[in-house]
């Protein structure tokens, strides 16, 4: 890795370290937030961006992992409403949820690895409407309509709630800024872990699945397998991400893992940059500060207004700028962000384009700033 | 190009590949109407025909990608005509594709060490942690492939995306991954379409060297006769998927169902005789 | 029995309005390869426009204003954004779609807010007896004016030149083009087709026994999406079928919900995805859908 690499992770590194002690928090829950929806992204992109294969129902799989952490994390309440749990230690907990959104994407997997293109769109499009359902009727582990609390984590004896009281370098550190560290790590370790399968040999195979189906297959590469372990793989990152979402909010409705959900992930790798890890990080950032950042300054910004007031509101605005951006993205920069931003980068720091002509090797790009990976290609045709 | 390369000490054993009354029909056409040759070990097959003969669905069905109706094709022990396309690459049944199958996007090296993947092993687990013997996998493999590279004249475009490349570059990349796979059965689909006369003579001149140095078989569809003339052993000539002719390249050559089924109606001896030579025969 | 009987006509009624959808989806994707995401906003436009229009010009001019409206859009998405998509990946287009669902959806669903929408349809509430079965006549209609449509496409595809230009396109674009065929006539046309086809269904959808066009409207509309998919994306007589599958599935797991209690609330909205599920592990390509070449 380069000095000027090392150099900028550092200071991202310090940066992150330093939030809590500084920002307020709004600041803290939004970069949450993000954070999840960055862990989600990475998933959705190795299914989507990286094999090609379309997928609507990410949005289930975090439902999966949200609602799993839950159930296995509380303790069982008696009562009019019951409601199940396990009382399990919340890092097992936490586990078991991940793994549990995993061996949901395995059920889901045969009939993803036989589908194509379309078809395997609107199928997944089942999880989502069948995942409401359940949501919303499964109440002795659900909590139906009103969703349930969810039990803080408790790593190393220490919680990741508001008391006991925590003060670090005499800045109280309450639930949201304890969080934000788990989050780090979190979503670090998902990070790495993709970057590492995108740039091995799974990750070439995917490409090629992408690329040209039929080559990968003639080439060695076993495609059905292939196409159902990446599913399972990306439903893993998206229970993870439901698991950090539920202990952000400590509270899970069903209501928000419906079909706009999958669609922001959509919308989040498309306009990060699909196939790359950094394009999920980027497009996952983008999409989730967006309506935080119109709500907050929503008095200064002239068409956005109260919810319910007959104005837009920050969400439905958000929402309109990012479908919108979508199109603009997919019309004239498919490389989205990320592609954008190597375009940017001024001449002279830009790594020399390898030449066919030149007669020096060219130097292997070291960064992450590969060229933008071109869009998926499932064909709809194929049937 | 450098010097020949060894094989990897994979199983090198070249088995006969023997194609027996295939017949293909989809969609009430019949592409292959019981089609039968055999490939000698280590020898350079060439197939040929005017176009739609059938020879891209022949070569669908030697890779698995096509289920023949009947018929067989047997390679040493193993009966291909059942088999998933990942398990008759196993058997080390590489090929080209005469349309480019290459990801433009990956870098030359990436696209090569895709050849790699059935004699690799790391999975997701341990790409994504980055475990030592993925690692140390990816370095031994990556050396295999720079020498190949190597081999095939690469050495300098190794880290260029391949869409950057010039067209007759990527169909040396295409070669060169198939390489990679370390075959005993090379499928060649028009190897030098769309070439110029430079470009089809260095192609010629590797396909000829990767024979000579790695002896392994090569089945070759293509319309271009000088380099058909030149390199093959023996020849198949298909016309609306049925076998017209089998046999050396010059028997062939004159064989007036050939010359037939590329010229028309038929013609006098000269018409054989101006088929001879390295003219193309335009299709 | 007479429960049985009165589910089975309205599923019918019902699944010929899915179908109704799916058609218009089916075109789309012959004529354009498109899988259009942005279907079921596309509906909803035609519905808000009757129902914005009909107070002060009347429900049949504000129905015909909503099929104008809904067909123009789907002309608009086709020519603004499909077309300028210079991208030969399909699946590209369909994401494309789905930016532009988003942004229908959301404005579309902001100006209905908690709103239930009337549509000021002549029908009102009248319920039908024929013999032993309560129908209400909005229902008989709705079977009426969706066979009618129906037949009308499948006539003019077969028969009329717009129709041969669509079929010959969905085969083969290029010669197609060769042969003279307008493709951006021949791609607006369809597009605008299944807008208008949707607008229609948006009426039915939003109708008595139905209380009017609200938030969930689009979700109603989304089961059409399995009814093309297990018809087969690329077959319009698989939407046919998808349709009336999905529609009398819906009604018949709705009407005995009571004794499928144990199955939960709402089950007749999950039922249509969970019968595409198994029909797609048996043909992947749909029932109707034409599948690649016999590969292995």
């Amino acid at each position: 890795m380069s000095k000027k690499v090392i150099l900028s992770c550092v200071a991202l590194a310090v940066v992150a370290v330093a939030v809590p002690f500084y920002l307020e928090g709004f600041w803290l829950q939004t970069g949450l937030f993000a954070m999840s929806a960055a862990i989600g992204a990475i998933g959705i992109n190795l299914l989507t961006g990286a094999t090609g294969q379309l997928s609507m129902g990410h949005a289930f799989f975090l439902a999966v992992g949200a609602y799993a952490y839950v159930y296995f994390a509380s303790e069982p309440e008696g009562g009019a409403h019951a409601l199940g749990g396990l009382g399990l230690p919340t890092p097992v907990a936490a586990l078991l949820a991940v793994l549990a959104a995993g061996v949901a994407g395995g059920v889901f997997s045969p009939i993803a690895g036989r589908l194509k293109g379309a078809y395997l769109g609107i199928a997944t499009l089942a999880l989502i409407f069948i995942g409401q359902h359940v949501l919303f009727n499964a109440e002795p582990v659900t909590g139906g309509y009103n969703g349930r609390p969810v039990p803080p984590m408790e790593l190393f004896g220490l919680v990741f709630a508001d008391t006991p009281e925590l003060v670090v370098a005499r800045v109280p550190f309450g639930s949201l800024e304890r969080l934000w560290f788990l989050g780090l790590v979190l979503l670090t370790g998902a990070a790495l872990f993709a970057r590492g399968v995108l740039r091995g040999r799974p990750g070439r195979a995917m490409n090629t699945i992408r690329d040209h189906e039929i080559a990968a297959g003639v080439m060695g590469v076993p495609v059905a397998r292939y196409r159902a372990g990446v599913f399972v793989l990306s439903s893993m990152y998206g229970g993870l991400a439901g698991v950090l979402l539920a202990l952000i909010f400590q509270r899970t409705v069903p209501d928000y893992f419906g079909l706009l959900l999958s669609l922001d992930y959509l919308a989040m790798i498309i306009i990060g940059g699909l196939g790359s890890v950094a394009g999920a990080v980027i497009g996952a950032f983008f999409i989730s500060m967006l309506p935080q950042l119109l709500s907050r300054y929503s008095d200064a910004l002239p068409l956005v207004a109260e919810p319910g007031s007959g104005g837009v509101s920050p969400a439905e605005a958000a929402r309109l700028l990012y479908g919108a951006a979508v199109v603009v993205i997919v019309l004239f920069l498919p490389g989205g962000l990320l592609g954008l931003a190597a375009r940017l980068r001024p001449a002279a720091t830009r790594r020399p384009v390898p030449v066919p002509a030149s007669p020096a090797p060219a130097p292997a790009p070291a960064t992450t700033k590969t060229p933008p990976p071109p869009p998926p290609s499932p064909d709809p045709r194929n049937c | 190009m450098s010097d020949a390369y060894q094989p990897d000490g994979t199983d090198v054993s070249v088995p006969r590949l023997d194609v027996r009354d295939v017949t293909v029909r989809f969609a009430g056409l019949t592409a292959l109407d019981a089609v039968g040759f055999t490939v000698e070990p280590g020898s350079l097959h060439a197939v040929i025909g005017p176009n739609g003969a059938g020879k891209s669905t022949l070569f669908n069905v030697l890779s698995g990608v096509y289920r023949a109706t009947s018929g067989s094709v047997r390679f040493g022990d193993a009966e291909l005509t059942s088999l998933a396309p990942h398990r008759v690459a196993a058997l080390g049944v590489a090929r080209t594709f005469q349309n480019i199958a290459l990801s433009p996007r990956l870098s030359v090296r990436d696209n090569l060490m895709l050849g790699r993947h059935r004699l690799t092993r790391a999975g997701f687990l341990s790409a994504g942690l980055r475990l030592p013997t993925a690692r140390r996998e990816a370095v031994a493999h990556n050396e295999r492939v720079t020498e190949i590279a190597a081999f095939v004249g690469l050495s300098e475009r190794l880290a260029t995306p391949v869409g950057l490349l010039p067209y007759g570059v990527q169909k040396r990349v295409e070669l060169a991954r198939a390489l990679c796979m370390e075959p005993r059965l090379l499928l060649l689909d028009e190897p030098v379409a769309g070439m110029n006369g430079g470009e089809r003579r260095d192609m010629a001149e590797l396909i000829d060297a990767v024979r000579e140095s790695l002896g392994i078989s090569i089945l070759l569809v293509e319309h271009d006769m000088g380099i058909v003339m030149r390199l093959a052993d023996a020849v198949t000539v298909l016309d609306f998927g049925r076998r017209i002719a089998d046999g050396p390249p010059r028997e062939v050559q004159n064989d007036p169902e050939v010359v037939r089924a590329y010229l028309g109606a038929a013609v006098e001896g000269g018409a054989a005789e101006s088929a001879s030579g390295d003219g193309r025969v335009a299709s | 029995m007479i429960t049985f009987l009165e589910l089975l006509v309205n599923g019918i009624s019902v699944g010929a309005v899915y179908s109704l959808i799916a058609l218009g989806f089916v075109i789309i994707f012959k004529a354009t390869e498109v899988v259009n995401f942005a279907h079921a906003s596309l509906l909803l436009v035609g519905g808000f426009i009757v129902a914005r229009t009909h107070p002060s010009v009347g429900f049949w001019t504000a129905l015909l204003l909503g099929v104008a409206g809904a067909a123009a859009v789907g002309a608009l998405i086709e020519f603004l954004v499909i077309r300028r998509a210079n991208v030969a990946s399909h699946s590209v287009l369909a994401i494309v779609t789905i930016g532009v669902d988003i942004v229908l959806t959301t404005e579309l669903t902001r100006q209905i807010g908690t709103d239930v929408l009337a549509l000021g349809d002549p029908w009102r509430d009248r319920v039908l007896h024929l013999g032993d079965v309560s129908v209400a006549q909005t229902r008989v209609v709705a079977l009426a004016v969706a066979a009618a449509l129906i037949t009308a496409f499948l006539l003019a595809f077969k028969y009329t030149n717009w129709g041969i230009a669509m079929r010959a396109t969905a085969e083969d674009a290029e010669t197609a083009a060769l042969m003279g065929v307008r493709r951006g006539r021949v791609s607006m046309g369809a597009w605008a087709v299944a807008g208008a086809l949707a607008a229609v269904a948006a009426l039915f959808l939003c109708v008595f026994p139905t209380p009017g066009l609200d938030r969930g409207t689009a979700f109603a509309a989304m089961k059409a999406f399995p009814a093309a998919i297990l018809g087969g994306l690329d077959s319009t007589t698989g939407a046919l079928a998808g349709g009336l599958i999905i529609g009398v599935t819906e009604a018949m797991m709705s009407g005995y919900q009571n004794d499928l209690a144990f199955l939960g609330r709402g089950i007749g909205d999950v039922a249509p995805f969970l019968v595409m599920i198994v029909v797609l592990l048996i043909r992947p390509a749909g029932l109707f859908g034409t599948r690649e070449l016999a590969r292995v």
